[in-house]
């Protein structure tokens, strides 16, 4: 029985050399420690590690002497039993030992088989030095990344659309296109985010004014009244000449199929939340802006003139007037003379609005009957409609008749007036008058005192009374003449026709103008911290009612400049006004539309002039002894602006 | 008219020279040409920006937009190109210096096209998604032109003009004498030895190479366990704690290559793939807004 200890030994050339050396001994000893029979430098391998008999020169057995154990057939056992016939591999740290049986010896092979450290093994310098070793290539996440963007904002959405392209409405959720929403829509159609079909309803193909009307059925006309009616030819040809983005624009817009004149040119969406914005100046003026010239060349009459802004280029306005009595309204023209309007009535303004005279003194003696002050004010007798946009026609028995009574008589402490509007009720009831009642009785026809003759003789008490008594019925025709003669009640204010044949005493029609700027919108209300006297310039030194009393554009642009600050003159409270401010797009004279943020005026400027409104006490409250100056102050400066107009 | 090329020629082969004799990097490549021509674009779109009133308001859909955001894709298409460019050799004027040096003035310039082109209105979408993508892989660049121009000092300062196969070489020498000098060891602390040398020089994750932080570093703990240890010969540990420090001294060094390689390679890992994303999502971006137009 003997082992045999191999060694192999590969040379540089590749050529392995083959040593075997005899070993002395039945218990061959395995280890580090040089002691050892078989001394394996190895530090995984323990100084005694184990040894190795064979009791019968064919088995073998192997038993690790010092608790590490080594791996047999896979397993970290602590002894083997090994038949060296057939042979078995043992593997000790990095070292492997092979048994094996050869010309009756069992031959111990041990080899290295682990490199010695983990440095010592090959590495691939490119790979190990760089960052390719530890991370993700660069190619792969190239693709992961590209594929994913790809799957959910291209694929995803692209399937959205396809599942619901013939479906009326989406299901409530979220729909992969939502991320292709390019901003928040307005407040309107918030309930429509998560539906893009609503509005972009053929793919590739541009929003159509289709998808706008098949919601807003009927109180959106497409175009306003002037400009539907235009010809096209006429509509391309006020368009001002491209510049140089509009060419750009356009030539994208035809390239993609990009039709001009949607709804959606100037309703644009996808501006954010909040409510849709005013269409700014820009559209209107895009065409009016020199306008008629263009309009001119191409062989067109205009009938409007050019509009760039309002604080620069604006024609004067041309309120409705009648030019002469009884006539039509017509819009005026201005710069040709005085605008003169004739409604029928005689009022001179100035008589009215004087500080003193015989009007204010009138004024103030009812001062507590009526909201009179010192003296008349204009709304002492106009008043505007409930919704404060307009100011109501005069009406007599309102606004005139607090002085100008038709009172004529009185019944028991009531005061009968003449019927105003009804000439021939007012010739009925005086002569009814003249009829009925007869003269005042003189006191000396009462008492039961005898009557002395001659009392009836020409000039006496009798003789007056009686006479008077028997003619008493015609004088009825002296007073209606009176009322409707110069002096008379109705005579004073309006224009009166003498009874002609056939007719009795008529009253010129009275036409007072509801609206005379019927093209622009004005809101009185939105006005109201303004005095009259303001804007209504000529009023205080107006002498006849003919003289028109609307203010011009000067009044306006004393405050209203162009949207973009545009001004000719100098205005100390700037309101900054875009078209949409006082003209209505589709429904022709209508209220114009603004959303609720821009109905705050945007002024520039505050002014000097504190407003009435600021200072003025509305209330004072508490007990009249204690806590007299805790006052209530009026909310200053609510301008009506901010409630539309 | 040969003499005329020829005499152009030599020329350019003159100016070639002083370049490359002054060592002019493509960042002033041409006196900065690419700056130049870049910043005057970013100006030009900046000022006309204020000046241009756009209606209803500026956004990607108004005329200026798809001016802007034609150019900007364009832009970006060609500057992917830089990874086609760079592996394809030729001679001609486009020399690579100076297609890189364009890349990244006009990457650079990018920044104002695509902000701007948005006209500052971002949401969650994949329109903002490309810009975000784009301003992600602009800002990689950035800072990987920074690096480029900063560490390769360091880098070489490190090196100690060894290659870093020597690094790794002078590693291996001392494991080989580590393992010869830690035989007479007991087992006890051999153990750790062991581990320093069953550890990899190159492992850690791309925190560790990043950071150049290694808390579980093996060699670092054998120092340790052997400083401590009086199981063994002192003489032989002696000698094996010797070893370690050596050994970890080689081993900071070729850390620090790695952490400076890496620093200087990570902002490609972002820069490549994100470039990709973003032509992804550009495509997705122009795609919607045509689908749904």
């Amino acid at each position: 029985m003997s082992f045999i200890l191999r060694r192999i030994s590969t040379t540089k050339t590749g050529k392995q050399i083959v040593r075997d050396q005899p070993l002395p001994g039945d218990a061959i000893t395995l280890g580090r420690e040089g002691s050892n029979v078989i001394h394996i430098a190895d530090l995984a391998v323990n100084p005694h590690h184990a040894t190795i008999t064979s009791a019968d020169g064919r088995h073998v057995r192997v038993q690790a002497s010092e608790g590490l154990g080594f791996d047999f057939n896979g397993r970290t056992v602590d002894a083997a039993d090994i038949d060296s016939a057939a042979g078995a591999e043992l593997r000790f740290g990095g070292h492997r030992l092979t048994i094996a049986r050869e010309d009756e010896k069992i031959i111990l092979l041990v080899e290295r088989i682990d490199e010695l450290s983990q440095s010592s093994k090959d590495v691939d310098e490119a790979k190990a030095f760089s960052l390719a070793g530890v991370m993700p290539g660069k190619r792969m996440g190239a693709w992961v990344f590209g594929v994913l963007v790809l799957l959910a904002f291209l694929i995803g959405p692209i399937w959205a659309w396809y599942s619901y392209h013939d479906v009326d409405e989406r299901p409530q959720g979220y729909h992969a296109d939502q991320a292709w929403l390019s901003g928040p829509l307005s407040s309107a159609h918030k309930s429509l985010t998560n539906d893009c079909q609503s509005c972009h309803v053929e793919p590739f193909v541009a929003v159509t004014d289709k998808a706008c009307v098949g919601c807003h059925t009927g109180e959106h006309k497409a175009m306003s009244m002037a400009h539907a009616n235009a010809p096209t030819a006429m509509l391309l040809a006020a368009r001002h000449p491209p510049g140089v983005g509009e060419r750009i624009l356009a030539g994208f817009a035809k390239t993609f199929n990009k039709p001009q004149g949607r709804c959606v040119g100037c309703h644009t969406e996808h501006e954010g939340a909040g409510p849709m914005p005013a269409t700014p100046q820009k559209f209107c003026a895009d065409c009016h802006d020199g306008m008629s010239a263009r309009l001119i060349d191409a062989g067109f009459k205009p009938t409007v003139a050019d509009a760039a802004d309002f604080g620069t280029i604006h024609p004067e306005f041309r309120p409705l007037v009648r030019p002469s009595p009884g006539a039509k309204p017509m819009r005026a023209m201005p710069g040709k003379g005085a605008l003169v309007d004739y409604d029928g009535l005689k009022f001179p303004h100035d008589l009215h609005l004087q500080a003193t005279g015989g009007v204010a003194r009138m004024a103030a003696s009812f001062r507590g009957r009526y909201d009179f002050g010192n003296k008349l004010e204009c709304e002492n007798c106009h008043r505007v409609e409930s919704d404060g946009v307009r100011v109501k026609p005069v009406e007599m028995e309102r606004d005139c008749a607090m002085c100008h009574s038709l009172a004529f008589e009185t019944v028991g402490g009531v005061t009968r007036t003449l019927r105003h509007g009804e000439p021939d009720q007012v010739v009925a009831d005086l002569m009814a008058y003249y009829r009925s009642t007869p003269p005042t009785r003189p006191l000396q026809l009462g008492g039961m005192e005898r009557r002395r003759p001659g009392n009836y003789a020409e000039g006496q008490v009798y003789n007056i009374y009686f006479r008077e008594v028997a003619v008493r019925p015609n004088r009825a025709e002296d007073a209606v003449r009176a009322v409707f003669s110069k002096g008379g009640a109705c005579y004073d204010c309006h224009t009166i026709f003498a009874p002609q044949a056939g007719t009795g005493w008529r009253v010129m029609a009275v036409d007072q103008t509801p609206r005379f700027l019927s093209k622009g919108w004005f809101d009185h209300d939105a006005h109201k911290e303004t005095d009259c006297a303001d804007c209504h310039t000529a009023a205080r030194g107006s002498k006849a009612s003919t003289d028109l009393l609307i203010p011009g554009l000067r009044q306006c642009r004393d405050c209203h400049v162009g949207e973009g600050g545009a001004r000719l003159v100098k205005v100390e409270t700037a309101t900054e006004s875009p078209c949409a401010m006082c003209h209505e797009y589709h429904s022709d004279g209508g209220k114009p539309w603004m959303p609720a943020r821009q109905r705050k005026v945007n002024s520039a400027a505050i002014t000097n002039k504190p407003l009435r409104a600021t200072y003025g006490v509305s209330m004072v409250t508490g007990s009249a002894e204690r806590g007299l100056y805790d006052v209530t102050w009026r909310t200053p400066a609510l301008h009506g602006a901010r409630r539309g107009g | 008219m040969a003499s005329l090329f020829q005499r152009r020629r030599s020329k350019a082969t003159q100016t070639e020279r002083v370049r490359e004799r002054r060592h002019e990097g493509f960042l002033r490549y041409a006196n900065f040409r690419w700056a130049k021509i870049s910043g005057g674009l970013c100006l030009l779109i900046i000022v006309s920006y204020a000046l241009i009133d756009v209606t209803p308001r500026p956004n990607g859909g108004s005329w200026y937009g798809y001016t802007l955001g034609t150019i900007g894709a364009g832009l970006i298409l060609w500057l992917t190109a830089l990874g086609y460019r760079k592996r394809k050799m030729t001679s001609d004027h486009w020399s690579l210096k100076a297609w890189t040096s364009a890349h990244v003035y006009l990457g650079l310039s990018l920044i104002v096209i695509g902000t701007w082109h948005t006209g500052f209105q971002l949401g969650w979408n994949v329109h903002t998604l490309a810009w975000v993508l784009m301003m992600l892989v602009i800002l990689s660049g950035l800072y990987g032109v920074v690096v480029y121009s900063t560490l390769p000092a360091a880098l070489s300062n490190n090196r100690d003009e060894m290659t870093q196969m020597q690094m790794l070489e002078a590693i291996r020498a001392f494991d080989r004498q580590l393992h010869a000098a830690a035989q007479p060891l007991t087992p006890q602390d051999t153990a750790p030895v062991l581990a320093a040398l069953d550890e990899d020089p190159f492992a850690g994750g791309i925190m560790a190479r990043l950071s150049g932080r290694y808390p579980d570093c093996a060699t670092a703990a054998a120092l340790r366990a052997l400083g401590a240890s009086r199981s063994s010969d002192a003489g032989a540990r002696e000698k094996v704690v010797g070893l370690l420090s050596q050994k970890e001294v080689a081993l900071a060094r070729l850390r620090q290559h790695l952490r400076i390689r890496a620093l200087l390679e990570i902002w490609l890992y972002v820069h490549v793939p994100l470039t990709f994303a973003l032509i992804a999502a550009l495509s997705a971006h122009i795609v919607s807004v045509f689908f749904y137009w």
